[in-house]
């Protein structure tokens, strides 16, 4: 039953993890860009929901319901403007120009709004759970997260999946050259990924507010344990993310049950165990690297 | 192309090493800054004491105004207009048949280490006489140890003694917990230590135990952090020590880090670890603000409800019990200042009840515990100030201050104290102790200070260690 528990608390808090890195994975696959910024713009997010959504006279628990399109947008604009200008220049730009909106992003919050913690405040429900079975609880919040990762890469996939865009997408990812050849326009198709993983990055803010504190600096440590699930889970793969999230999430609650010290350091290993073993990733394509 | 895979992966390992060098560079880019910085700062040292030599007495005040520990600075800015109205800050204070003139010049470290030994040394670049400053260990152990190292007079409060002693070069804690090695020179403090959380905790489970059925084993979460890592070590040694018959059981949670999301392997450490598998009935910490949220609302999620929690380091102000709301119902703490206390002003004779009614008529919400702190940081500099000759002469600045001894906001501060009761004894010259009383968060009242009921307020509900302080509550059980 111990172990059961660690599992399912492992699996509730890789969701977290899954659809912080959702993402990140959609910018690494499509554009290939490793969007330092990332973890940031979560951050972004979170502020967005606490200070702008009580204006307009809506509970913060709805605040994705502003914060999402906001991002939306705000995530094509990026890209047709800075992003697409430092993937034409070369991949190593694109890492300067993330690193460089990382400083700054954090900077500005800094000023914006000082270091102080900030809470997306959701009322009595943070504290409630469901008791299943002797010693296992499951927070109402975590599974609410848990079910929004699912729900989301689900949509994702479908997307990919069953619509023109999608199919776009999924071309230009696989072989830019010759999509363009066929006349797709790669610019406005990496504008629409970009859209889409910063939609899923407000979630993802908003989802690690409710779940604790965040402040200006949050979006490091978040950064790293997405990029984790992305290696782990496989580049290339969406359901890839979900199961790295769930297995980082995993590893870390066996850490932590042995001993506390040691819930980051599970997970970091599993991390350098799986690229020594399969670099490719749990789910990633088998290809030589270049 | 198949289904599942839709995006390339093949330039993982290249994508990474370039994202290890991304970081390094930043990493060294920052180390160019920082060795800059330094350079500087010896070449104007010398201007700045020249500009020391003038009728003013310039002091520095360091505090956290923006980050985790912002709360412990949310007073600053009224008890600063305050003193600035006080008259030896208003008229000068006469040393030696001349009048100085005093300056204030604050700083906020954002609550970073890094950032308060950068403002400290700007404060010293500016020629100041005197650094105060207050707010836990990561405020006050940079901007102590700068001090001393620019040979700068400096008083610091709201910090352990130990952590604040072991933070300087040759100072360590002997294993009886008492001061050892060469201590600072231009350094002073006051506040309390780890002896001084037991006093204050132990007898509030003692009366618990009394109260309802509580059994004796009790949780530590204690972080892999300076404060956690000398709990974790004195704790449990000091309440062994005072009380040797309490049989307690102490149940580590293990050393997590800081900013940590997910606590539940600790929390299932609580509810098992005690004997026989018994859970936790009580508990103790010393973690981060943001932290004990975070895990106070996942204990709750899993339904681990200690019969007292006694917290250390959190749930100081009230900024923390209306983020927790219901569930900072009856959590006890420790308390260094109160409306409630006998004390006054040794400024001014403004009472203590006065003052915090005060903060809030001026409409700065309900009254905290740390404007007593802060207040009697320049209390202390005037003692210093008065007793010696030359106010620009650090090193006879310095030595005033560690044997400075007033009554004043915080009650009686005697720096360099011998006494046989090791609760009231300085460890060493220049530490001052104060003593610390058990207060509970419980839904506020129109009686209290000022006539306005807030939604939750510090009621003292144990004055083991401090009889001047009259009680107002009873000790309740945090979960029934």
């Amino acid at each position: 039953m111990v172990w059961l528990n660690v599992l399912v608390q492992g699996v509730l808090i890789g969701g977290f993890y899954a659809l912080f890195a959702c993402g990140l994975s959609l910018m690494f696959g499509v554009l290939k860009v490793i969007n330092l910024a990332h973890g940031d713009m979560a951050v972004v997010a979170g502020y967005v929901a606490v200070f702008l959504t009580p204006h307009l006279g809506l509970p913060e628990v709805w605040s994705f319901l502003i914060v999402v399109p906001i991002f939306t947008l705000a995530g094509y604009v990026l890209q047709r403007t800075l992003i697409q200008k430092s993937i034409d220049r070369d991949p190593f730009t694109t890492l300067l120009v993330t690193f460089g909106l990382s400083v700054v992003i954090e900077n500005l919050l800094l000023e914006i709004y000082s270091a102080n913690g900030q809470t997306v405040n959701i009322g009595d429900l943070i504290a409630k759970s469901w008791h299943p079975a002797s010693i296992i609880y499951v927070s109402y919040v975590s599974l609410g997260v848990l079910g929004v990762a699912v729900l989301v890469l689900f949509l994702l996939q479908l997307f990919l999946s069953k619509t023109g865009t999608g199919r776009l997408i999924r071309a230009v990812a696989d072989d830019r050259e010759a999509a363009q050849l066929s006349g797709a326009n790669y610019r406005h198709i990496f504008g629409v990924a970009a859209s889409l993983a910063f939609a899923t990055v407000a979630l993802a803010g908003i989802a690690y507010g409710m779940m604790t504190q965040f402040a200006p600096t949050s979006g490091g440590v978040n950064l790293l344990f997405a990029f984790e699930a992305v290696v782990i889970g496989g580049i290339g793969s969406l359901w890839g993310t979900l199961v790295g999230g769930i297995a980082l999430g995993i590893a870390q609650q066996f850490g932590a049950h042995i001993n506390v010290q040691y819930q980051v350091l599970a997970g970091n290993v599993l991390f350098l165990a799986v690229l020594a073993i399969r670099p490719q990733g749990l789910f990633g394509r088998k290809t030589a690297l270049a | 192309m198949s289904e599942e895979k839709i995006f390339e992966g093949d330039r993982a390992g290249h994508a990474l090493r370039e994202f290890e060098f991304g970081r390094r560079l930043g990493l060294q880019a920052l180390g160019v800054m920082v060795a800059s910085g330094a350079v500087a700062t010896l070449a104007d040292v010398s201007a700045a004491q020249a500009a020391a030599k003038s009728g003013t007495i310039k002091i520095g005040y360091v505090s956290p105004r923006t980050g985790a520990l912002a709360d412990f600075a949310g007073p600053d800015a009224f008890v600063l207009a305050l003193i600035k109205k006080s008259s030896y800050f208003l008229k000068g204070i006469k040393i030696g048949g001349t009048t100085y003139h005093i300056e204030i010049t604050e700083k906020d470290t954002q609550s970073q280490p890094n950032v308060a030994v950068q403002v400290t040394q700007e404060l010293i670049n500016s020629g100041v006489d005197l650094v105060l400053t207050s707010s836990a260990p990561e405020t006050v152990i940079p901007v102590a140890t700068t001090c001393e190292q620019y040979k700068v007079p400096c008083v610091s409060t709201v910090v352990p003694w130990e952590a604040w002693w072991g933070g300087f070069t040759g100072a360590s804690i002997s294993p009886q917990g008492g001061a050892a090695g060469t201590g600072p020179t231009y350094n002073s403090m006051f506040f309390y230590g780890v002896p001084h959380f037991v006093g204050c905790f132990v007898p509030m489970w003692e009366k618990i135990q009394k109260k309802v059925n509580c059994n004796t084993n009790v949780a530590e979460m204690f972080p892999n952090d300076s404060d956690g890592n000398a709990f974790r070590a004195a704790f449990a040694p000091t309440v062994g020590a005072i009380y040797p018959n309490g049989g307690y059981n102490f149940v580590d949670g293990g050393a997590y880090t800081d900013l940590t999301t997910d606590y539940s392997a600790m929390i299932q450490t609580f509810k098992t670890g005690g004997k026989n598998g018994a859970a936790c009935d009580l508990f103790v910490n010393v973690p981060l603000p943001p932290d004990f949220q975070t895990f106070w609302t996942q204990a709750s999620q899993q339904d681990y409800n200690p019969k007292l929690a006694t917290v250390a380091k959190v749930m100081l102000f009230p900024t923390d019990a209306y983020a927790l709301g219901d569930l900072s119902n009856n959590v006890a703490t420790d308390s260094w200042f109160t409306p409630y206390s006998p004390y006054k002003s040794s400024l001014t004779g403004q009472s203590a009840y006065n003052f915090a009614a005060a903060y809030q008529t001026a409409g700065h919400g309900q009254w905290v515990q740390s404007m007593g702190s802060t207040y009697s940081l320049f209390e202390i500099a005037i003692q210093a100030l008065k007793a010696v000759k030359n106010p620009h002469n650090r090193l006879e600045l310095a030595s005033a201050l560690q044997v400075v001894n007033y009554d004043g906001m915080c009650g009686p501060i005697n720096m360099n104290l011998k006494s046989a009761n090791p609760f009231l004894a300085s460890p060493a010259k220049g530490i001052g102790m104060i003593q610390p009383f058990g207060v509970q968060w419980k839904p506020g009242s129109a009686d209290l200070v000022g006539h306005r009921k807030y939604a939750w307020s510090q009621w003292i509900v144990d004055n083991s260690l401090n009889p001047h302080i009259p009680l107002n509550g009873t000790l309740e059980p945090t979960n029934v």
